[in-house]
């Protein structure tokens, strides 16, 4: 039997071939980075419902009739609700190009009025040229708008490659689970445990939420007879993907359309306070149920994220923000305990001694 | 008969396998076969080749390890002589390791695979999980982790007056 003090030295060109693997990857990555973005999404798509997948597993149906099941009927409920979203969407996109250049006109003869008696009590905001910026901003909306649409090309790609990750996925990370270092797969495969727990729950807990949200938003707004309640719920949806964006998105977006519909300060304070509720009802109950498992990020945190999210990667950026933090505070926190077990920078933690013997 | 050919199709035979292997650990004793699907989803498993080390002696405990197929030789070096000694070789069926679901320690032995091995892992952390999510099954494993370490415990001190 060999001693565990032995041990074989290793000879430096056995890294030669991972590390020319590794550069070729990242130079890929780096050049085909548009083709290589939907795949991103798809293997978090398919990181997110793996664990579906594994419930049938688990309970003996083969992995690739688990795969063919979820998207048969998931992918049938979805269709159907997507579908009567667009049909939602679409009506209500159209009436808001056609609409839009009134109330934009409304809003701005009320800007204008504002900024004509602000600028006749503090001359130097007349310096700014508010008018100027916001006629900019009201052009530029239905603008973003339509550019948006090219985007929901994606929920058609994604789960298409989404579909072929699970039903291969368990197959490579099985070999790459059997090719990890022998000595080392032990402390590899915690420290994934460890990242899969806090990521997965944030995850599954996040997206779960901003459904919860949209679906609230939706009935909500529908039942004060509010215009194109469909499009904000779906905005109020996405932007709940940020952590506090939802309700301040929805807040705002709603305030608008119901000072430009009804033109009266009884339906905003409604919307507020439905707004207020909501943001309580996911502080007090939605957050501490759904995200009970999850990381916990400090709020200055989270923004800190978010901004820096947003300068590297943009609108993506800041999706992907949050997720990303969750890795490295776990990633932190296991580098500090393995200080003090693996590198051995700090004395070992004794062993629990109880001075009574075993009687 | 149409029926129950797609029903074999559909269905993962080595699943049933793996729920029937479950059953008969110890550790796993008292364990309804329906919440034994929660302990397989806890579950990693893992192939070792022959002569690959599983964990040296000195390392830090994380996961509690059962031998499905193959064998394991745990040994253990003396400090005295630096030699080192084989003090039990796992079969399939049985476990090793188990301190680390308690605390997160060095390890006192060595594993190393004797042929082509395949083991489940237990992780503190899945361990943890399910004992938060399913007390159930977590008072089964805590108890029966209680009674295997008295039992060791008990070995120990009698070992001697054995000899």
């Amino acid at each position: 039997m060999s001693s565990p003090e032995v041990h074989t030295k290793r000879n430096p060109a056995q890294f030669v071939l991972p590390v020319v693997i590794g550069l070729l990857s990242l130079y890929f990555i780096v050049k085909a980075k548009g083709a290589v973005f939907p795949f991103v999404l798809s293997a978090a798509l398919a990181y997110i419902l793996n664990p579906l997948i594994t419930y049938f597993e688990v309970r003996g149906i083969k992995r690739s009739y688990a795969v063919a099941g979820l998207y048969i009927s998931a992918g049938a409920v979805l269709f159907l609700g997507v579908w009567l979203l667009m049909h939602f969407l679409s009506a209500e996109i159209q009436d808001l190009q056609q609409t839009w250049p009134t109330y934009a006109e409304r809003l701005q003869a009320y800007t204008t009025n504002l900024n004509t008696k602000l600028v006749k009590s503090y001359p130097v905001l007349g310096k700014l040229g508010l008018e100027a910026k916001l006629q900019h901003l009201m052009e530029l909306v239905p603008q973003l708008l339509v550019s948006l649409l090219p985007a929901l090309t994606l929920l058609f790609i994604v789960p298409f490659i989404t579909f072929f990750m699970l039903i291969g996925g368990g197959g490579i990370i099985d070999y790459l689970l059997d090719h990890l270092p022998a000595r080392h797969s032990e402390l590899i495969l915690h420290i994934a445990s460890r990242i899969d727990g806090s990521l997965g729950n944030y995850l599954r807990g996040i997206l779960t939420e901003a459904f919860v949200i949209f679906l609230i938003a939706f009935t909500g707004l529908m039942l004060m007879g509010l215009n194109y309640a469909a499009v904000i719920a779906v905005l109020i949806g996405f932007s709940s993907l940020v952590p506090y964006l939802g309700a301040i998105v929805g807040a705002v977006l709603s305030s608008i359309v119901a000072y430009l519909q009804f033109g009266t300060l009884l339906p905003i304070i409604k919307i507020l306070g439905f707004f207020t509720g909501i943001r309580f009802f996911d502080d007090w109950f939605l957050q501490p149920y759904i995200m009970k498992k999850a990381v916990d990020l400090n709020p200055a945190v989270i923004l800190l994220a978010l901004m820096a999210g947003g300068e590297i990667g943009g609108i993506w950026g800041i999706v992907f923000s949050i997720p990303v933090t969750c890795i490295i505070k776990e990633i932190l926190q296991i580098a500090i305990e393995l200080q003090e077990t693996e590198f051995r920078w700090k004395p070992k933690p004794e062993p629990t001694r109880i001075s009574i013997p075993y009687t | 008969m149409g029926f129950l050919n797609a029903f074999s199709r559909i269905y993962d035979e080595e699943i049933l396998h793996k729920l029937d292997f479950l059953r008969n650990i110890s550790l796993f004793e008292g364990i309804k076969k329906s919440q034994l699907i929660h302990v397989l989803e806890s579950l990693q498993e893992r192939t070792y080749l022959k002569g690959e080390t599983i964990f040296a002696q000195g390392d830090i405990g994380r996961a509690l390890f059962i031998v499905l197929d193959g064998k394991i030789a745990l040994s253990r070096l003396d400090a005295a002589a630096q030699k080192s000694e084989t003090i039990a070789e796992v079969a399939p069926g049985e476990f090793f390791g188990e301190m680390a679901l308690l605390e997160e320690m060095p390890r006192t032995a060595t594993a190393t695979a004797v042929e082509e091995t395949k083991v489940f892992m237990l992780f503190k952390i899945k361990l943890d999980s399910l004992l938060f999510s399913y007390p159930k099954i977590g008072v089964v494993i805590a108890a029966q982790l209680a009674k295997i370490l008295s039992a060791r415990l008990r070995a120990l001190l009698e070992k001697p007056a054995e000899n």
